[in-house]
């Protein structure tokens, strides 16, 4: 196959703003605006988010026990980490104890979840800037660029484990996609032997396929010297931020239970927190121009879209998991783990990762880790026991937390002696990532944009500091001609459109 | 012959949910040979579940803001072809993940695949009913289904 293309041309803009936006997306997406100064140059960026109306207040007199079904309708594209989270928190609710085949059964499912939610991502959405190159015409970088230029066998061994993971949620689930099964101190169905069979032949396969994915990051992205150079390049894709994550009691990563690490710039340990916690660790903080929350470090403080020890902004999801973690309790992922620590320590990286795009290469290990906890959890017979239920009291006061694929999911519910909702406050892993995202996009469209020169790769690669967070702004909405496509609007300084640059 | 009709969208989300209220309307009637599902995502998740099948009918919501509320648009899958797109910030479209499958298991997908696009009007505040325009069109919309299907 060719080489993907990494450079193409820019020309020359005299305008005054850019704008990159995926305007076949009805509402939710995110929208880049890049205003210029007088010389051409980045004055400044914005990505910026419309939000959905109404959520809370259509939850507030519900009972609680509908909110596991209603929150992950937020989202067509991760709603088993809002179910996850949103049982969790139902546990706390009603200070259930989950019983162990429960709490199983909760972490099987949530791998299903991972699996399936990590291959789409790096298959569909990263591997196109990969494989065929940044720069690459825009009508074969996607998907389907992807399956010519590496065949259509792999790209048929992609579509099977994205559904094998699918299969494993909708077996403990109920459904594939916005599951049924979550319940305060349990879940609702109890699976066979025969289902559990299954899921453990899936697993294994999904285990092989984490093996080709690392040896393919290697091959395609790794052995690139000039993707490497985008990767390490400080002055692009590079961030001083805290990071945060959960972890077990040895700080190995875990998505589904265990605290809140938060680390510094330097990988020490700056808090260690509870679920029911959270408010004394984040604040939020809101700008004029966009609807989400910039969640922020309350004891650092906001001081802007900066990076460093005195900016409160911190990241979530695989980087910042990977970078808070000591390693992971699966083998073949606790391996790459060593060879990715190895490798950026060769590089001088002594502490947290701070290089964006190693939000791929985290993704991919916990793609491994996933499929691994996968057939541990399959692979016991126990989880096949009819004890999924344990006790629960009145219902009262909750947080329920859990890593969702791009980051830390944070669920709060109260609830009146009837059990009907009376607060809903919900802080999702896009959220928490998004002044980092904002300020990812400020730094690369600063250092790519110079003197006017603009041209449909380099925006492209403006718009990867953003993707490799794995933005889910959306949460719900989505329709026939939606679809995220992209169209960048160059404009005069009073408004009109000069020309417009489109990539489908 | 085994014909699907997927209902797609977000049932709390005021008419993005409309092809969920089809539906579930459909499936009610029982109507012979015909399997119903509801699928509150796209792209590669309504790959999954279109293999197998001869016929799909796609219910979803559209806005061209060319037309009234409930205007029901009837598309094919090549009406689609100028939308598979280009990277993308999160997730794959219809017709990317229809092109996808005729790639990848071509003998697994559906010989027909038809949209039945309706004109929405509110898909931003949280609700489960439908604006009355678009509650008012369910009617002539599911005549036209029930034809198609005949």
């Amino acid at each position: 196959m060719a080489g993907p293309i990494i450079n193409d041309t820019p020309v020359k803009t005299k305008e005054k703003r850019i704008t990159i936006d995926p305007i076949t997306r009805l509402e939710g997406h995110g929208k880049i605006e890049i205003f210029l100064d007088a010389a051409g140059n980045v004055e400044n960026a914005y990505l910026q988010v419309p939000e959905l109306r109404g959520f809370e207040r259509f939850c507030i007199g519900r009972h609680v026990m509908e909110l596991p079904v209603l929150t992950n309708r937020l989202c067509g594209v991760c709603p088993a980490a809002h179910h996850i989270a949103s049982m969790k928190t139902l546990d706390a609710v009603f200070s259930a104890t989950p019983t162990p085949t429960a709490l199983k059964l909760r972490e099987l499912f949530y791998m299903g979840q991972y699996v399936h939610s990590h291959i789409a991502h790096f298959y569909a959405l990263a591997a196109p800037d990969f494989v065929l190159g940044p720069s690459a015409p825009s009508n074969k970088r996607n998907v389907l660029g992807v399956v010519d230029a590496v065949g259509v066998p792999i790209g048929a061994e992609v579509i099977k484990h994205r559904s094998y993971g699918q299969k494993v949620q909708e077996i403990v689930g109920g459904r594939a996609t916005h599951p049924v099964f979550g319940l305060p101190g349990g879940v609702s169905k109890q699976i066979s032997e025969e289902e559990r069979v299954k899921m453990e032949e899936m697993a294994k396969s999904c285990v092989e396929f984490g093996k080709f994915t690392i040896k393919l990051f290697h091959d395609v992205v790794l052995a690139n010297k000039d993707y490497l150079g985008l990767i390490v390049n400080p002055d692009i894709y590079y961030l001083e931020t805290y990071y945060m994550g959960m972890v077990d009691k040895n700080n190995k990563t875990n998505f589904y239970d265990g605290d809140i690490r938060v680390v510094d710039q330097t990988g020490k340990e700056v808090v260690r927190y509870r679920p029911s916690e959270y408010l004394d660790v984040i604040a939020e903080h809101v700008e004029p121009w966009t609807y989400m929350k910039m969640p922020f470090l309350k004891k650092v403080g906001w001081k802007g879209f900066v990076d460093g020890a005195s900016s409160g902004i911190y990241r979530v999801g695989p980087l910042g998991r990977i970078n808070v973690c000591t390693g992971y309790t699966t083998p073949l992922a606790q391996k790459e783990y060593e060879v990715f620590r190895k490798t950026v320590e060769s590089l001088g990286v002594k502490g947290p990762v701070h290089h964006t795009l190693a939000y791929h290469w985290a993704r991919v290990i916990e793609l491994q880790y996933a499929a691994e906890r996968m057939l541990e959890l399959a692979s016991d017979k126990s989880i096949t026991s009819e004890d999924i239920r344990g006790p629960f009291k009145e219902p009262k006061e909750g947080v329920g937390i859990c890593e969702a694929p791009r980051g830390t999911l944070i669920h709060h519910y109260a609830s009146d002696k009837n059990g009907l909702c009376t607060k809903i406050n919900m802080i999702v892993a896009s959220t928490n990532n998004y002044a980092a995202s904002n300020t990812s996009v400020i730094k690369a469209a600063k250092s790519m944009i110079k003197d006017g020169m603009v041209s449909p790769g380099l925006l492209n690669k403006v718009e990867m500091a953003f993707r490799c967070y794995d933005p889910c702004h959306s949460c719900g909405t989505h329709s026939l001609n939606g679809g995220p496509a992209l169209e960048v609007t160059i404009r005069r300084k009073e408004g009109s459109v000069l020309t417009n640059l489109k990539n489908y | 012959m085994r014909i699907l009709v997927v209902g797609v969208g977000n049932p709390i989300l005021s008419d993005d949910g409309v092809g969920i209220h089809v539906a579930r309307i459909l499936r009610d009637r029982h109507l012979k040979g015909v399997e119903v599902e509801e699928l509150p995502a796209s792209g590669l998740e309504l790959l999954d579940m279109v293999l197998g099948y001869e016929r799909v009918i796609i219910v979803d919501a559209i806005q061209t803001k060319s037309v009234e509320a409930g205007t029901l648009h009837r598309l094919k899958e090549e009406d689609f072809e100028r939308t598979i797109h280009g990277s993308s910030p999160h997730g794959i479209n219809i017709a990317t993940a229809l092109a996808l499958g005729r790639k990848l298991v071509p003998e697994k997908m559906p010989k027909e695949v038809l949209f039945f696009a309706v004109e929405a009007d509110d898909v931003v505040n949280v609700s489960e009913n439908l604006t009355p325009k678009v509650a008012d069109a369910l009617p002539e919309i599911l005549k036209a289904i029930e034809q198609e299907l005949r």
